[in-house]
């Protein structure tokens, strides 16, 4: 009996979930990330973005990706609201 | 060679509704470039209002559209986290206030329910809003859905009506011949059929221009701040009176914010807040400038001070297509038979989808149930005045 392994921390997202995704016919990381929100939370991505992608890579027989298919975007790092309103430097 | 009955070029919330509605008695196949929701359709916010729009005709369609959303949910067999949680559009500035009294009382006379609040019962149903503002226009019409979820239970339905989708599928030609269309070429493969429909959005000139088709719709960027989950703090969805200024004014003011800057504001299921917005033309420029992303921070936070502390994590940006009227073209092109254009819902592209369907299947059977809602969406109505 193999157990589930957690993938995205931060939406919860298991791998199980990836992998069913993947079964439905989805084929890279954003149809995955829309679908089941891996990779949506507050780290954006930062520590599951290359298991998504190992995992898309292995279970559709394709390379791993070069550039990530993940866009990314400001800001960087999460910021306060007042923060980004206030001040230019807070969103470099 | 492959043949279909339809081709649908476009797999956002209006194609998919589109290929939903046209599979009742059709083969379709539905062509997407990237996944499905992906770009306008994902990069959006969830309202669908009714109160912002336009009275006379723009509210009619958006009534119609908003019907078809009160089953939609039993009818895809899916949740899309519709939600009836009402609607506000608050009022800043005083000088907005003859402005907002006069647009609820014509919204009134159209049938929809707009109460005009004054500062305390605003703030009563918007705790987080600023003791500063005028009032709010306020509408238990307004609704909200979740637009990912939205593409993809149209996507699924579709599916189990035996539309084949497509996706990750570049269209590279549409085949004419005297007059009619015959087919789709993509990067796939051929496809025969005598009927597309271009539901590409901002792309959408692009599809048209393979058919010979001059269309006039222009990308309009919107850039949306996500925040992290917080605890509910937002009852529906908020906009600002200098959203609707800025949407239904044509002579701008040199006061206004710059960027076009006005405040869409609500909260999705998972508790992120999505916090808009700008409309810029800037061509398909995704690369926004931390200076509007400050300037969006900056509406919201006088706004909405109670939400200064809490962070925002990602933006996206999307580009709406732009008609320059504020109304999508829903028509068959007189020059090229089979090719119907579906596109150009500029912000109202959620608030419109399930209607666009329906309108389109419509116009595929060459019936006349809704001749009174195409007639205003016909593509040469620019020429025409």
């Amino acid at each position: 009996m193999s157990k589930d392994i957690l993938i995205c921390r931060c939406e919860e997202v298991m791998l199980s979930e990836l992998k069913a995704g993947i079964n439905e016919g989805l084929t890279t990381a954003k149809a995955l990330k829309l679908k089941t929100r891996a990779g949506m939370g507050i780290c954006q991505g930062k520590t599951c973005r290359p298991l998504i992608e190992q995992i898309v890579a292995h279970y559709t027989d394709k390379e791993i990706p070069d550039g990530s298919g993940l866009t990314f975007t400001y800001p960087v790092r999460p910021i306060s609201l007042i923060e980004l309103a206030g001040e230019r430097k807070g969103v470099e | 060679m492959q043949t279909a009955d339809a081709v649908v070029i476009g797999g956002g919330v209006i194609g998919t509704s589109i290929a939903y509605r046209l599979a009742e008695h059709r083969k379709v196949v539905l062509i997407e470039k990237g996944e499905i929701g992906a770009q306008t359709s994902g990069a959006c916010d969830k309202a669908i209002f009714l109160q912002s729009k336009k009275p006379g005709f723009p509210i009619k369609l958006a009534n119609a559209s908003r019907r078809i959303y009160e089953n939609l949910e039993d009818e895809l067999e899916a949740s899309i986290e519709f939600k009836k949680d009402g609607g506000m559009i608050v009022i800043e500035k005083e000088s907005h206030l003859p402005f907002m009294k006069d647009f609820i009382k014509k919204q009134n006379k159209a049938g929809i329910d707009v109460k005009l609040l004054d500062r305390k019962e605003s703030l009563a149903w918007q705790p987080s809003l600023s003791s500063h503002i005028a009032g709010s226009a306020y509408s238990k019409e307004d609704a909200e859905v979740n637009p990912l979820l939205l593409s993809q239970g149209f996507a699924e339905a579709s599916k189990r009506k035996g539309v084949e989708i497509q996706t990750h599928t570049e269209v590279t030609d549409i085949a004419v011949n005297h007059g009619k269309v015959i087919g789709v070429q993509t990067d796939k493969g051929y496809i025969a059929t005598e009927l597309v429909v271009n539901a590409a959005g901002p792309f959408a000139p692009k599809i048209a221009e393979m058919a010979g088709i001059g269309l006039t719709i222009m990308p309009r960027r919107g850039a949306i701040l996500i925040s992290e989950k917080v605890k509910p703090l937002i009852h529906g969805n908020i906009l600002c009176s200098q959203y609707i200024a800025a949407k239904h004014l044509e002579e701008s003011n040199s006061n206004d914010p710059p960027y076009g800057i006005g405040l869409s504001l609500g909260q999705t299921e998972s508790g992120n807040l999505l916090i808009g917005g700008s409309r810029e033309f800037k061509g398909f420029d995704k690369a926004v400038e931390p200076e509007v992303l400050s300037a969006i921070a900056a509406h919201a936070n006088r706004i909405a001070p109670a939400l200064k502390q809490i962070r925002i994590i990602r933006t996206m940006v999307g580009f709406r297509p732009f008609t320059g009227d504020g109304l999508p073209i829903i028509d068959e092109s007189r020059d090229v038979k089979g090719f119907i254009i579906a596109a150009g819902h500029e912000g109202d592209g959620i608030a419109l989808a399930p209607i666009t369907g329906v309108l389109v299947a419509s116009l595929a059977d060459n019936n006349s149930n809704y001749k009174d809602l195409l007639e205003p969406l016909r593509m040469n109505r620019m020429q025409a005045v």
